[in-house]
């Protein structure tokens, strides 16, 4: 009689979910499991939600205005805002203190663009281009596909109509783009970077 | 020392000094003027004769990255003079004309004799307030030792100096020890005593700078081409970084290439790290980590950039600058996520 094997962990069985069905061309396949696990860090390590993956289309892009990312991104909604331009900060704090407030001001979350990426893999200028150039300010309403068994990925389409986050502040469609790079290394760690497409003055917290 | 006018009279284009494959500037106002009009700060490496024993404040002259001398150039704001080769054609291989030098040779004759003049006539000046304090007191009440050095270096000058006055010559002078030795000697020897008061000879001058004689070379005319100077593979991003206003700085003490300041370095912290490399040279995550680490925890960017290759050239980030160098260059600030 063999011990009973153990249950596999929640991170295994999500990626055997995806196994059999492959949403893309085998070239993709490389980042498939990553971008599965990213997915699965920021879901359940860091609680965001409306977990979206974009994959890169096999073939060129129907529409010229979204071209296909050159390799598989993730959007999503973190709890609280991610990122807050050291200006825009100044400026939320005056206004807070012109209205008799006191503390400090709430934030509303925005999506944000995430790059899966291995610690293992070499990097260049040129793929952060071309990452950019692949993708809008803010990640588009409806855009990239629901990821199965990860739990509140995205399902909820009719939260998601009432507002579309990150879009009305100006602040973010004014500076330039931003994605979260997402770096994992072989012990699962995952350190999470915010990349800019251009000069944007850095943070003083 | 750097003068306190308010605006320091250079002409561009300025010359920059080109010694064993270092960029260097000489003159105070050509410093100040780079800093204040071109935002070009360089490090000065230059001892301090006051303080030798330190390096933490420095003098003239100003070492100028290749970046920056190469941008200066670019910018037609300056021109490199090669110092070895122009040494080499004017003292060496006869490059000037008998004229020139004979003009020299007086100049120097004539700073000299200035030299031997004020040092004659402060000596002068000295043996009249000695005379004078001594004049009245009984010489019997001088200690003994007073008059030692006196006779010694009586007996070695062989009599020719007079025995009943001080002399200037013989009271501790500090100013004799930087005299050319050869050049006193010579002086002394050759002086008859009673002929003091006459004109007397000139020192002999080394110069320190070969400028005098040299003539500034003509800068290069607006119509022909300048060899820019040679910088590495980062030059576009260091380019493009001054084009958006900011100061740079070597970035040793923080690990990176460049150090970007959103205005003088004095007045300001720097806001970015900078790395710059090829549009396709490939790097470990694992610096990008380290740099946002590193950039993050001192509160500065990370930033990576580089000059975009192929295609139109799109003009992406806050590239808007018409100058068409620094076009296409793009940059990636890097900024740990906080989570």
């Amino acid at each position: 009689m063999t011990p009973p094997t153990p249950h596999p962990s929640a991170l295994q069985s999500l990626l055997k979910t995806h196994t059999p069905a492959t949403p893309g061309p085998p070239d993709i396949h490389p980042y498939k499991n990553l971008t599965l696990q990213i997915a699965h860090n920021l879901r359940h390590q860091h609680a965001w939600t409306r977990i979206r993956i974009h994959w890169p289309s096999p073939s060129p892009s129907p529409s010229p205005n979204t071209t296909s990312p050159p390799r598989p991104l993730i959007s999503g909604l973190p709890p609280r805002r991610l990122y807050t331009h050291p200006d825009e900060q100044i400026e939320l704090l005056q206004s807070h203190r012109k209205a008799g407030l006191s503390g400090i001001p709430e934030m509303k979350a925005e999506r944000e663009w995430v790059l899966p990426c291995s610690v293992r893999e070499k990097w260049t200028l040129g793929r952060f281009g071309e990452v950019f150039d692949s993708v809008g300010k803010v990640p588009g309403f409806g855009e990239g596909s629901v990821v199965e068994g990860l739990g509140d990925g995205g399902e909820s389409e009719e939260a998601e109509g009432e507002e579309v986050e990150g879009e009305g502040n100006s602040w973010r469609t004014e500076q330039p783009k931003r994605i979260l790079m997402a770096i994992l290394d072989d012990d699962s760690t995952v350190v999470y970077y915010i990349v800019h497409d251009g000069l944007v003055k850095p943070r003083q917290n | 020392m750097a003068t306190t006018s308010d605006s320091p009279t250079v002409q561009e284009p300025l010359p920059i000094f080109k010694l064993a494959q270092r960029y260097l500037v000489y003159d105070a106002d050509t410093v100040t003027y780079l800093r204040r009009e071109h935002n070009i700060c360089g490090v000065l490496i230059g001892g301090l004769p006051q303080a030798p024993q330190q390096n933490v404040f420095s003098g003239l002259p100003l070492e100028l990255l290749p970046e920056e001398a190469r941008l200066l150039v670019e910018k037609r704001v300056a021109y490199v003079v090669d110092d070895v080769a122009k040494h080499r054609r004017a003292f060496l291989e006869d490059g000037m004309s008998a004229e020139e030098r004979r003009a020299y040779q007086a100049a120097l004759r004539k700073q000299g004799l200035a030299a031997a003049g004020e040092k004659n006539r402060k000596s002068e000046q000295r043996k009249k307030a000695t005379l004078e304090k001594l004049g009245t007191e009984n010489w019997n009440d001088l200690p003994e030792d007073m008059l030692k050095p006196r006779s010694d270096r009586r007996k070695r000058q062989g009599g020719s100096s007079e025995g009943s006055t001080i002399q200037p010559n013989d009271t501790p002078d500090d100013e004799t020890l930087f005299d050319s030795p050869g050049a006193a000697a010579l002086c002394k020897a050759s002086t008859p005593h009673n002929a003091r008061s006459a004109e007397p000879q000139p020192f002999f001058v080394t110069p320190t700078t070969s400028y005098p004689p040299l003539q500034s070379a003509a800068p290069p005319s607006e119509s022909t081409h300048v060899d820019a100077p040679d910088a590495p593979q980062s030059y576009p991003i260091f380019r493009y970084l001054h084009d958006q206003g900011y100061f740079l700085a070597p970035g040793l003490r923080f690990g990176c290439q460049y150090m970007a300041y959103p205005g003088d370095p004095l007045r300001f912290h720097s806001h970015f790290l900078v790395n710059g490399m090829d549009w396709d040279q490939e790097f470990d995550l694992l610096d990008l980590v380290t740099g946002g680490r590193l950039g993050t925890g001192v509160k500065k960017g990370f930033l990576l950039g580089g000059q975009e290759e192929g295609g139109e050239g799109r003009d992406k980030g806050a590239a808007k600058s018409g100058d068409e160098t620094s076009r296409g260059v793009r940059s990636f600030c890097i900024e740990w996520g906080g989570m």
